[in-house]
């Protein structure tokens, strides 16, 4: 979009006297929309981070650092860091490699037929919503009368049922596996796309002919060569692990207590619950501040193709 | 100017779009914009309730059709949201009062959250109404209080939820020869008499996934080691939690019980939690009068298949309630018609209906208790009869402030799950003085 506007209007000056701004509008305006939607509303929570508004009316009176202040203070803060720490490690980091290794094997599968079956089968997950998956992984957690507990106590191994999400020490973890099954089929999907490019099946085709091992050409060939393709799945899985909410709030709703909280769930609760809004658009902002460290690997990248 | 036709096709672009941020600007003014007292009003009623689940729409149905009866020209526009306990009916109305667009009428509990819609102005005082309806007069006085905020009254309550009630399997109770416990030593006897003649049951049923049920069981324990006088101060933030004896002996308590609480609480809403009795996993469970029509939907009946006591009847049998109402938006577009709408909410023709389905009591004290199905709200409503000064306006509705409340349940739930006696007085008490309760709750007067 953006290059788009740029060079019609670059090429409508060129071409002679007629008014290059107007022409260009009609392609730069969805652009316009879209910068003055993004950073008018960024701009417009900062602000209200900054302001004394709790409760139903909005209050703009300026209150400086009070509620990022109070926000340092509170444990329930520190817990959903620590919670948000481990999704972006936990959440991304297996289901990444995983992906990596599923889609290499899809390449070399002999059965054409066998790939688009298994390839179906794990992108399925990706086409329902996470109320729908959330919901059935917390029937199928519950630890009375689960499938998960009833199959273990069934093979003999009563010792292994666990309490799943109802446990504070370990829900945090069973949440993150819904994840990664979630996403799992999306990120196979897109590293299989960066396996095909031209280039990368002439160096793949190269290094077997000088005969290294399946395993070889992964690690030495494939894995240097695809960083583009493993940027884009950990940047998508990173921001999207950051914003989960939907898992947090249909299976756990945030409990026990709050051990299994995260920033955006409780920028949920302080605006609507407790009527905090200006915390809840501190909370906002610090969700923001971690979404934009996240990415910078990826920009970086991005940038540096772009000079290239 | 070389190609005129160039610069006039960019001058009609330019001019569309002008036009259409115009009309766009112009048509959000009038929409935003209300009609003035002097036109004719539409008879139409803007309404925004919670009863959206089973057995609850039944409520709002009987709700309506009362009014209908009373007003068969008025259209009534519902904007409902599904979801219990009214969060993400929240979220939409906070979205339509701070953009200006209030409905004209709208389900609010009494206390904390009524309190924030008038200091955001966007309930307007009902004392004329109150006075020619003689409200004051035909209700408990802790429910009016509940209801006034700076001496002016801004709802009119409909009905009172109780929150401590015991429900227990009355078949089980008679087999094994047990008396409903009404106080923490008498429930902890119980409790491990049930465990020990069945080993597989978790007698206490609990039910923690929103938090509040963790609260309610506090504040039943609370209740007894405090006193009602207690109670109160406590939740207007009169007292030093983390010096006071009373507290740490309520958290001391709950920690006794919970080797008799279900052990999975933290999955269960409080209805799965109600559903343990029914299922026969556990024998107790600590819930409001709402619990009576989830007992009645699974086909328990009150008296023969479970029973109810209001839980503690020591030192005094106290009632903790809240209610729900409805109030008059100050940017009301259908103000007459609202303000007929809160006179049929205040009569027994809407109360009787609507209460008998939700599963309150009635607001008005002049409705013959013999109206409720039930036993136990025949009890209960003759108990309040004739002692309406035991009502108290209960946490969860609240004293104190949501911004307190929510973190508290939080807190509590916690401690339910993992119990730290020391800890946990430590964050309550923080979280007093970090929500500034003493503050926010210094409205509330009982008795």
């Amino acid at each position: 979009m953006h290059t788009v506007g740029v060079v019609r209007a670059g090429g409508a000056a060129r071409a002679g006297p007629r008014l290059p701004a107007l022409e260009a509008l009609p392609f730069a305006l969805p652009l316009l929309v879209f910068l003055v939607t993004l950073y008018g509303m960024l701009g417009w929570t900062l602000y209200v981070s900054l302001s004394e508004w709790s409760g139903t009316a909005p209050d703009y009176r300026f209150a400086g650092l009070r509620w990022y202040r109070l926000m340092w203070g509170l444990d329930r803060f520190w817990v959903d860091l620590g919670n948000n720490v481990r999704w972006l490690v936990l959440g991304v980091a297996p289901t990444a490699v995983f992906a990596l290794l599923l889609a290499y094997l899809l390449e070399i599968a002999s059965s054409r037929r066998l790939e688009a079956y298994l390839r179906t089968l794990i992108l399925y997950p990706a086409a329902m919503s996470f109320i729908a998956t959330g919901t059935i992984w917390s029937w199928m957690y519950q630890p009375d009368r689960g499938v998960l507990n009833t199959l273990v106590r069934a093979a003999g191994l009563g010792g292994l049922a666990s309490g799943y999400t109802t446990d504070p020490a370990t829900a945090t973890y069973w949440l993150i596996v819904i994840f990664v099954w979630q996403y799992f089929g999306m990120s196979v999907l897109l590293l299989q796309a960066s396996l095909r490019t031209t280039e990368l099946q002439e160096m793949v085709e190269a290094a077997r002919l000088d005969g290294a091992s399946h395993l070889r050409t992964l690690l030495q060939v494939i894995v240097p060569n695809v960083r583009g393709g493993v940027l884009v799945v950990v940047s998508l899985l990173l921001i999207s692990a950051l914003k989960v909410f939907d898992i947090v709030y249909v299976v756990t709703f945030g409990g026990p207590g709050y051990a299994t909280d995260v920033l955006a769930f409780f920028m949920f609760i302080a605006t609507f619950q407790q009527r905090l809004v200006a915390l809840g658009a501190g909370l906002a902002m610090v969700i923001f501040a971690l979404a934009f460290l996240v990415i910078i690997p990826y920009t970086v990248y991005a940038l540096r193709r772009w000079f290239e | 100017m070389g190609s005129a036709s160039g610069s006039s096709r960019g001058g009609l672009v330019v001019f569309v779009l002008v036009a259409v941020l115009v009309a766009a600007l112009a048509g959000y003014w009038v929409g935003t914009r209300r009609a003035g007292p002097t036109t004719a009003e539409e008879r139409k009623l803007e309404i925004f309730h919670w009863w959206t689940a089973g057995g609850e729409r039944e409520a709002a149905d009987a709700m309506f059709k009362a009014f209908k009866a009373k007003h068969p020209d008025v259209e009534i526009v519902e904007n409902p949201v599904a979801g219990g306990g009214g969060v993400s009916h929240r979220v939409v109305l906070q979205a339509r009062l701070s953009a200006g667009i209030p409905p004209d009428t709208w389900q609010t509990l009494g206390g904390a959250e009524l309190k924030s819609y008038v200091d955001g102005k966007y309930l307007e005082p009902l004392d004329d109404l109150w006075n020619e309806l003689r409200y004051r007069e035909v209700i408990p006085k802790p429910l009016a209080d509940a209801v006034t905020i700076g001496g002016h009254p801004y709802v009119v309550p409909l009905n009172m939820h109780i929150q401590n009630i015991l429900y227990y399997n009355k078949r089980l109770f008679d087999q094994l020869g047990l008396q409903p416990p009404t106080t923490f030593a008498q429930l902890l006897e119980v409790a491990s008499r049930i465990k020990s003649a069945r080993p597989n049951m978790q007698p206490i049923a609990l039910g923690t996934k929103e938090k509040w049920e963790a609260a309610f069981l506090l504040d039943s324990l609370l209740l007894e080691s405090g006193g009602p006088e207690y109670y109160v101060r406590l939740y207007k933030g009169e007292v030093d939690v983390r010096t006071d004896p009373t507290f740490r002996q309520a958290l001391q308590r709950l920690q006794a019980l919970l080797p008799f609480v279900h052990r999975f609480h933290a999955g269960l809403t409080w209805d799965e939690s109600c559903g343990l009795l029914v299922s026969g996993d556990s024998a107790m469970v600590l819930m409001g009068t709402w619990a009576i029509g989830y007992f009645k939907s699974r086909g328990w009946e009150p008296g023969r298949d479970f029973g109810a006591v209001t839980f503690p009847q020591a030192p005094d049998r106290i009632l903790l309630f809240h209610p729900d109402t409805y109030g008059l938006a100050t940017k009301a577009p259908h103000r007459r018609t609202a303000l007929d709408w809160l006179r049929v909410v205040a009569s027994p023709d809407l109360q009787i209906p609507t209460d008998v389905t939700q599963g309150g009591l009635f607001a008005r004290l002049d409705i013959d208790p013999q109206q409720f199905p039930d036993p136990i709200r025949r009890e209960l409503q003759t108990f309040v009869r004739s002692n309406p000064g035991k009502l108290i306006l209960d946490q969860h509705g609240s004293i104190a402030p949501f911004s307190f409340t929510q973190a508290y349940w939080d807190v509590v739930a916690a401690f339910v799950s993992q119990p730290n006696v020391a800890n946990t007085v430590a964050r309550v008490a923080e979280l007093f003085t970090t929500y500034k309760v003493k503050e926010e709750a210094a409205w509330y007067r009982w008795p």
